[in-house]
């Protein structure tokens, strides 16, 4: 069963970046992004690195620690290290509220 | 890996950078590589020139030596720059450098990529960090025989015939997903036949093959080993900390161009996604959490020459200058650490 869950205000991301959001012992990456704002896992798929710490360039995410990119809409590795999807999450706003569906 | 899972980073190391800047540090631009392209064309250019003007005349040292310093040392660089895919902003423009300046520097992209995110998920620990290219602590007989260049041929070239007849050892695998190790093979083949081609045309008479690449690459290599070895030489093993792992230093302004600014290398550590051409700047950002940079390219080499003749004559290890960690400091003998993991 999926619920919409409240995860934080818009204004909390920048634009172009990304925050992490803590939830129930896993972790996300919410962005704020030229096409809106979307949700991913916040762990790399290639090693234990979170990517709240990584660079946001237009719909593309690089992981800080090896430079690997995902793209933010449809969670598809992009460029090496990275080989695995990452797992993306439908995000609805509302009155100014992020909410993430998991 | 050998120990728990902790990326050696900035946060492994306690240090921070403000989010804000460090986001606009890590912006990514065509232009600043495309000069640097540009510049390295015109010493390039110029070392073919007086090669090609002094062959046959005693200059021809002189003009070999620094057609070799600038052809290897850039190429190592930016093999190392586009690996990390930060030198540009455009894919295809980093993917294809990439491919060029592995080729002239003599390790095959996929392989060099793969093993160098080892390197950074776990600096210079035992076991974890693939490119550990010398015993530690250093020795005279290895600090010869890492600044030779020749060791790098051994090992690149090991890799690269036996991933082209599909032989990929356990090391290879370990730090490379299994969906890669096609391209591993695929790329080790490719650099194969590149050789191969290479030495036939040499063989066919094709002498301009050896006198602009082959001689200078190898020539170059000891040069390329100055800026190398001193990344993480005398300094410590399996310990989180990028500060303590870790060297920068001070070279003149050319050796920071050949180098693609690599001698702020503690700070590339921390924050390995900021492109060369920021890391000037994140210097002077962390400058205050780190200690002081050691001194420039030759007297950090020649203080690192000193200890480890010393270390072999078993005497006083301790440098006037540079950076050890404690265990390197020793007054006669010591305690081998790490065993090389390229050979």
């Amino acid at each position: 069963m999926t619920d919409w869950v409240y995860a934080c205000a818009a204004s909390d991301i920048d634009q172009e970046d990304l925050i992490r959001w803590d939830y129930h012992g896993k972790s996300y990456a919410i962005y704020n992004t030229e096409r809106g704002f979307f949700a991913t896992d916040g762990m790399c798929t290639h090693e234990a690195q979170h990517l709240e710490d990584g660079l946001v360039t237009g719909m593309v995410i690089e992981c800080p620690l090896h430079q690997g990119r995902f793209d933010i809409l449809t969670g598809k590795a992009l460029s090496a290290p990275v080989c695995v999807d990452l797992q993306t999450y439908p995000v609805k706003v509302e009155a100014g509220r992020i909410y993430v569906k998991i | 890996m050998t120990s728990e899972y902790v990326a050696t980073n900035a946060a492994s190391s306690g240090i921070s950078v403000d989010r804000k800047k460090l986001k606009s540090l890590g912006r990514r631009s065509d232009r600043p590589g495309l000069v640097w392209l540009a510049k390295w064309a015109v010493l390039m250019t110029a070392g073919v020139l007086a090669v090609h003007f002094t062959w046959g005349t005693p200059w021809a040292v002189l003009s070999m030596g620094f057609y070799a310093f600038v052809l290897t040392v850039p190429a190592y660089a930016l093999s190392h720059e586009t690996a990390h895919g930060t030198a540009f902003r455009t894919r295809w423009l980093n993917e294809l450098m990439l491919w060029v300046s592995s080729f002239l520097y003599f390790g095959e992209p996929y392989h060099r990529r793969y093993a160098h995110t080892s390197h950074h998920t776990k600096t210079w620990h035992v076991g974890d960090d693939a490119q550990m290219p010398f015993d530690t602590p250093m020795t005279f007989g290895g600090w010869l025989s890492e600044q030779s260049g020749l060791l790098l041929f051994w090992y690149e070239g090991k890799i690269i015939v036996a991933h082209a007849f599909g032989i990929v050892g356990s090391e290879a695998r370990r730090y490379t997903p299994e969906g890669e190790i096609r391209r591993l093979i695929l790329g080790a083949r490719l650099f194969l036949v590149g050789y191969v081609l290479v030495g036939a045309a040499i063989a066919a008479g094709q002498t301009w093959l050896l006198i602009y690449f082959v001689i200078p690459r190898v020539l170059g290599g000891p040069a390329m080993q100055f800026f190398t070895t001193i990344q993480h030489a005398e300094l410590q093993e399996n310990d989180p900390s990028i500060v303590k792992s870790t060297r920068s230093f001070a070279p003149s302004a050319l050796n920071r161009f050949l180098y693609m600014n690599m001698n702020n290398h503690i700070e590339h550590h921390l924050y390995p996604q900021i492109p060369f051409y920021s890391l000037p700047d994140l210097h002077d950002v962390v400058k205050d959490q780190l200690p002081a940079p050691d001194p420039g390219l030759i007297r950090t080499n020649l203080e690192l020459l000193g200890v480890v003749i010393r270390r072999s004559l078993g005497r006083n290890t301790k440098a006037p200058t540079i950076r050890q960690a404690p265990h390197m400091i020793t007054s006669g003998g010591f305690e081998p650490i790490a065993r090389a993991s390229m050979r």
